[in-house]
């Protein structure tokens, strides 16, 4: 698999708090290919920023720390190469998107001066080239009058506006991952829509890799090539987008899939996962999912589920689907 | 090739202002050789302001007039600013121009002592040597000491005027030197946290519980009572409050999203601190300044009431004791330089209160 361009294996990331410590990430592995794009799932708390902070080593330390593992990029440990080479790599290699288009951007400096600081440290251009290439990236992500908008400040912009700003300061070097943190969660609809339009182009056009990160099954299903479902720190299960969608097998993804409205189907409610998700403090000694599991096991209980091969390269950690569990004939329908 | 370099250093204004820096301190080690002074200690401090204050103040607000105009309209709103601005402005020109005008603020003469300002009069017994009696006079003010004179004859206008400039001298070049290393300290505390923070915060207690006149009369007492040192003193001590207040800004900062955002395109910690931490914390900055000046020009008069202010210059303190001497004969001697302490103090404080207004998200209609 020479395709894989970001290897995260076994990452393990604790934060220190007052109360004990969480196991935010505990354990995941996965891989994204070149000029995919991988969607990460979950709902809130169950580590999926965490898993993007961590690639670029990005979480506040104290009181968190990344206790083991590693994330290959190129040649190096992400974890673990020295700072320098990790800053020429952010932004330069792996830019990332955050949620909150409103605080993300530097209130006192134009937005044109904002995405050139990335071309003027990376690229070493100076500063009229900078702010034209600048230009250029606006009207490449949309701004409209993008000439006139290029020595407005942050608060002049809506917050569409202002995402694609920070969408065209992150393409600024032209990364070859872009980590997009739930972009759309504080946008509305239709706005959302076009900054989902730009990304999918971004991908057709450039090739680009995309980790992007969410809550929302509906955004998903448009956009990823593969999904990693996370629940409470955990990868429950990866696949491609039709495995998940056509034949999720981890109970917590069925869940999941459930709590989607549909068009088609007859369904006067939507059926929410009962119960909320464990303190991660202290996270269920067996698989994290099984007090709020519809079907689980006596086994669930004790002993952690192993990722198993569904089909293909879908994976699930459940142990219903364990050769051993499936023999028995326990087969979830 | 230029702008290259200037990438470097964060942008060309700031590789101009090294380079003027580097000019200074090239005078300096020749003033250090030369036999002739080119400049007076005091004039690198001016220099070094006026640098700051054309590279940091003036050209941004002339390229941002926009947002020079909202705050101008803003402050404005204000009414008692806009007097205190045009107070300092007007004491600026004083100090400025108002010594080449007046007569010498030091020269004694016995004969016309005690003179009343303009439109004043007093009675005054005088001794007359050769008829050995006592006689009473009647002294009107006349305007060739349009402010009086105190009890050596000297001229109360040439003193006054002589002492705004002291007061502003002391007033904006020690609250310079307080903010620069407050507004540094306080934002290296909460960015780099930790052990770094804890020490600099409890440095910055055991400061501020130290009697802080005490340790200015500690330092002149130590370095000698010139200008240059009440200038330093003022400014070493003076700086806890910013730090305390600058360090709780950019901890609340420090976690906004646009710092961990400039961090993933792969900024530097340097450049974080002085792109993003540094200008944001700035609008506060001027406020603590506007407010902090006042303080400082007290602090001055105080001292050199008490007389351990600069000899050979006449400050606003200086005729205060002078003139609190003979308050019984002469009562605008102390009443002059009070009033112009109360005014000068007003000033600053009206402008900064209407700054702080302006720059208030909260006061927004």
């Amino acid at each position: 698999m020479d395709n894989t361009i970001l290897k995260v294996k076994d990452l393990k990331v604790h934060f220190f708090t007052r109360h004990g410590v969480v196991k935010a990430v505990d354990g995941d592995s996965f891989d994204m290919r070149r000029g995919e794009s991988l969607c990460l799932v979950g709902e809130s708390g169950c580590g999926k920023t965490t898993v993007a902070l961590s690639v670029l080593r990005l979480l506040d330390s104290p009181p968190g720390k990344i206790m083991g593992g590693e994330i290959l990029y190129g040649g190096d440990d992400l974890l673990k190469c020295p700072d320098d080479r990790l800053r020429q790599i952010r932004g330069n290699k792996i830019a990332m998107i955050f949620q909150d288009p409103q605080s993300s951007l530097n209130p006192v400096f134009t937005v044109g001066d904002q995405i050139a600081e990335q071309l003027k440290l990376h690229l070493k251009l100076g500063h009229r080239e900078a702010m034209e290439k600048s230009l250029r990236l606006m009207e490449q992500v949309g701004i409209p009058r993008a000439a006139e908008r290029i020595n407005d400040y942050p608060h002049q912009f809506s917050g569409g506006m202002r995402q694609r700003v920070m969408i065209a300061a992150a393409l600024s070097c032209n990364p070859e991952i872009l980590i997009a943190d739930e972009p759309t969660t504080a946008l509305d609809t239709t706005v959302k829509a076009q900054i989902m339009d730009i990304f999918r182009d971004l991908k057709r056009e450039k090739n680009m890799s995309i980790l992007f990160i969410t809550h929302d099954m509906g955004t998903v299903a448009g956009f990823a090539d593969r999904i990693v479902v996370m629940y409470g720190g955990r990868i429950v299960e990866t696949g491609s987008a039709l495995d998940i969608f056509d034949h999720p097998t981890h109970p917590y993804t069925r869940g999941l899939l459930n709590c989607l409205p549909s068009v088609s189907a007859i369904r006067d409610r939507l059926t929410p996962i009962p119960g909320a998700i464990p303190s991660l403090i202290n996270p269920p000694k067996g698989c994290v999912f099984d007090p709020r599991c519809e079907c689980r096991l006596p086994l669930c209980a004790t002993v952690r589920p192993e990722e198993v091969v569904a089909s293909g390269d879908h994976t699930v950690a459940c142990h219903q689907c364990a050769p051993s569990v499936v023999g028995e004939g326990h087969k979830p329908s | 090739m230029l702008t290259k370099i200037g990438n470097k250093v964060g942008g060309l204004r700031n590789l101009l202002f090294l380079c003027a820096l580097m000019l200074l301190a090239l005078v300096l080690v020749l003033d250090i050789y030369a036999v002739d002074r080119i400049l007076e200690p005091l004039g690198y401090f001016y220099i070094v302001f006026a640098l700051l204050a054309i590279f940091y103040g003036i050209y941004p607000l002339y390229l941002s007039r926009r947002l020079t105009r909202y705050y101008w309209d803003r402050t404005k709103r204000h009414r008692l600013a806009v007097f205190g601005l045009v107070f300092i402005f007007f004491l600026v020109a004083v100090a400025i121009a108002g010594p080449f005008l007046t007569q010498d603020p030091t020269k004694v003469r016995f004969q016309e002592k005690n003179v009343p300002p303009v439109g004043f009069s007093i009675t005054q017994s005088v001794y007359d040597v050769k008829t050995d009696t006592f006689s009473t006079v009647h002294i009107p003010g006349t305007w060739r000491h349009a402010l009086g004179t105190d009890d050596k004859g000297r001229d109360m206008l040439a003193m006054l005027v002589s002492g705004a400039r002291v007061s502003l001298q002391v007033g904006l070049l020690a609250t310079l030197i307080a903010i620069l290393i407050g507004t540094v300290l306080g934002v290296l505390s909460a960015y780099l946290g930790g052990w770094v923070d804890n020490a600099l915060m409890r440095f910055t207690d055991v400061m501020m519980t130290f009697p802080f006149f005490l340790l200015l009369v500690f330092i002149i007492f130590i370095f000698g009572p010139s200008l240059t040192f009440v200038i330093l003193a003022i400014g070493l001590t003076g700086w806890t409050g910013t730090a305390r207040l600058v360090r709780s800004e950019a901890l609340s900062l420090r976690t906004r999203e646009f710092v961990m955002a400039s961090r993933s395109l792969g900024a530097s910690d340097s450049r974080i601190v002085f792109r993003h931490l540094i200008p944001n914390v700035l609008s506060s900055v001027i406020v603590i300044t506007t407010l902090s000046i006042p303080g400082v020009i007290l602090a001055e008069s105080a001292l050199s009431f008490i007389g351990l202010g600069d000899p050979t210059v006449t400050s606003w303190g200086v005729v205060l004791n002078a003139g609190q001497r003979t308050l019984d004969t002469a009562w605008w001697v102390a009443v002059e330089p009070g009033v112009m302490l109360f005014l000068t103090v007003l000033a600053f404080n009206f402008l900064g209160d209407g700054i702080r207004d302006a720059f208030d998200p909260r006061s927004q209609v």
